[in-house]
């Protein structure tokens, strides 16, 4: 039987001796192979929705902020150079960067509506990288100091704590994101003289990754350099230290932390954890389908080397007819993409079909199933490889026995 | 397009060591120079084993086992590539090898169509009419595997005039002709060859191809 007739008298010559239960077989393997791949890729990215985390994806490159564990006991809460460079030359740790805190005494004050308030603050600053997302109006501009306007960034957690703690109680109106930039802020900075300078200031935006109330590193600088006591110029040492993982979840980073008695801010960790665990049974399991595909692949190019030695005499009298050695390759590169086409297409089906029985259970964990066309993308990919290599060496088979 | 294919000290390599020896220190081929011109008719003749095969082999470029040059228009043919190769199987060189080398699972029309299908040389009316001259017309249908040697050396011939060429070559075409077919040939490839201003270089080793005005070379 032929499997590539379509009339033309070079197929109909070279599909004799093809043999349908050696291309059943790859397409069936192939597709056993890619299937589980496709699969697997496709829970993992449908499954990376649970461990999302704000704008932030447990499951890839991740931020922890990190503190030295504190207690009665515990006076020295900074962290040495020498500590941060042990931190810095752990190989989970892509790159980290340290607090700056303000050395010196602050308020801020907000006008409601007549109604003032004002609490005593404080400010960290952090390098830009670390934020999640930088406002556009993030900087400050030291040339014109005190007549300079103070952006801040602050927690997420603070605005939940002031609209569902705070502003019920009190009567004052609950606040949005996107409205609580409007709000004039009086930021009031104390000298070591006593003197005090009062700056304006606004809310640039939230973090969900740093949780404190940040300002500019350049007002860090220009504010400590003008307003802290000169007895704590020296005191210059990060107690908090953000660093950026490239493997969230590796359990080197909990033995770490555990070992130096230091802490990790929110959960992180245990989210970490979970991926780090499906980011390791996901790649066990792609790995044995890529075996699977890569055996299936060597089915193929023997079957085809078979057949092409079958053909041998016949590919050389084409060729001494004058056929191009690409002309006569021209069915076995016919034959190559059709099976290689139909099982992506049926590997891709089986993942969007697997992907669907998943997706009441991920929903009721509050994830909601990814599009399937990356997925898709990357069997593409795959098979588009696979069947360039397939094809070329059919070519240089073909053109060794020119 | 050909004008000259010049033979420089050929010799195959089977013969490397019998330079002194017979047949090449008699042929007028081997280790000699020798000019083919288009537009001309060449009959190379030789006793079996002499190497005929080989020579139209050397030239049509499916076999490289030989010592000494051959030259395209002063190209030196080991210098092309498979691509130019095929071009000059589809424009310039036309050979119709000793063993015929049809498909038997094709029929005779669909064996000349793959030929024919590679430049569109001529219509299938065409091929009919040469088929018809060589008498074997009724045969257009019949799988090549059911032909007599004779039948298939008509139908070789008439695939051979096939397509454009400045060269003909034909490793003994006629080996299994009668008189009459013979001449029939004869008469046709010379035809077709004049048609295209194109050589005839035809290899016997003792029926020859009844051609008219020709150069004999002793190979």
């Amino acid at each position: 039987m032929s499997l590539i007739d379509n009339g033309s008298l070079v197929r109909r010559l070279l599909s004799r001796n093809m043999s349908m239960a050696q291309i059943c077989g790859y397409a069936f393997s192939s597709l056993i192979g890619l299937s589980i791949v496709l699969t697997a890729i496709q829970f993992y990215r449908d499954a990376s929705g649970i461990f999302k985390d704000g704008e932030t994806n447990a499951m890839q490159q991740d931020f922890i902020v990190v503190s030295k564990q504190v207690g009665l006991t515990e006076r020295n809460v900074s962290f040495s150079p020498d500590e941060i460079n042990d931190i810095k030359a752990q190989p989970w740790v892509n790159s980290i960067g340290a607090f700056t805190a303000s050395r010196f005494k602050a308020t801020i004050g907000v006008d409601f509506a007549g109604r003032g308030m004002t609490t005593e603050s404080f400010f960290e600053s952090i390098p830009d990288k670390f934020f999640d997302r930088l406002p556009d109006d993030w900087h400050f501009d030291s040339e014109l100091g005190e007549r300079a306007d103070v952006p801040i960034i602050l927690s997420r957690d603070y605005l939940v704590l002031y609209n569902f703690g705070f502003a019920s109680t009190r009567g004052l109106p609950t606040l949005r994101e996107g409205e609580i930039g409007m709000i004039p802020l009086v930021v009031s900075l104390y000298g070591a003289d006593g003197h005090v300078t009062r700056m304006r200031g606004h809310i640039a935006g939230f973090s969900s990754r740093i949780n404190t109330i940040a300002v500019p590193e350049a007002f860090m600088q220009w504010a400590n350099g003008k307003f802290a006591p000169a007895s704590r110029s020296n005191d210059v040492q990060p107690s908090r230290l953000v660093l950026e993982i490239n493997t969230p979840g590796d359990p080197a980073i909990a033995s770490y932390m555990e070992r130096n008695s230091l802490d990790i801010a929110g959960d992180k960790l245990d989210n970490g954890t979970a991926a780090y665990f499906l980011r390791v049974m996901t790649a066990v399991v792609i790995a044995l389908g890529a075996i699977i595909s890569a055996l299936a692949f060597f089915i193929l190019m023997l079957s085809i080397y078979l057949l092409l030695q079958k053909n041998r005499e016949k590919l050389h009298q084409l060729m001494l007819l004058g056929y191009s050695p690409e002309q006569t390759a021209a069915p076995y590169v016919a034959l190559i993409l059709i099976v290689n086409s139909s099982v992506l297409i049926l590997a891709s089906v089986t993942a969007v079909a697997a992907s669907s029985m998943w997706a009441e259970a991920l929903r009721s964990l509050d994830a909601e199933p990814v599009s399937a066309t990356p997925t898709i993308a990357t069997g593409l990919v795959i098979m588009t490889i696979v069947s360039v290599i397939n094809i070329m060496s059919v070519r240089k088979r073909i053109r060794n026995d020119f | 397009m050909i004008e000259t294919i010049s033979l420089v000290g050929l010799l195959p390599k089977v013969f490397e060591g019998c330079e002194q020896e017979p047949p090449v220190c008699t042929s007028e081929v081997w280790l000699k120079d020798v000019e083919l011109l288009r537009g001309r008719r060449y009959l190379i003749s030789a006793e079996s084993g002499t190497g005929k095969s080989s020579l139209c082999s050397f030239i049509y470029g499916n076999r490289t086992d030989y010592n000494g040059k051959i030259f395209f228009d002063g190209r030196d043919t080991r210098s092309l590539g498979i691509d130019e190769r095929c071009d000059f199987r589809r424009r310039s060189l036309s050979l119709l090898p000793q063993e015929m080398r049809l498909f038997p699972e094709l029929s005779v029309m669909e064996n000349i169509r793959l030929k024919n299908d590679l430049t569109g040389f001529r219509s299938d009316r065409e091929i009919f009419d040469l088929l018809d001259e060589l008498e074997i017309a009724g045969k257009a249908d019949s799988k090549a595997a059911f032909l007599s040697i004779g039948q298939q050396q008509r139908v070789a011939i008439v695939r051979a005039l096939c397509q454009p060429f400045d060269f003909l070559i034909l490793d003994e075409p006629v080996s299994h002709l009668d008189a009459r077919n013979n001449a029939a040939a004869a008469t046709m490839v010379q035809r077709e060859a004049d048609r295209q201003g194109a050589a005839i270089v035809a290899t016997s080793v003792g029926n020859h191809l009844k051609l008219t005005d020709y150069t004999l070379i002793r190979l």
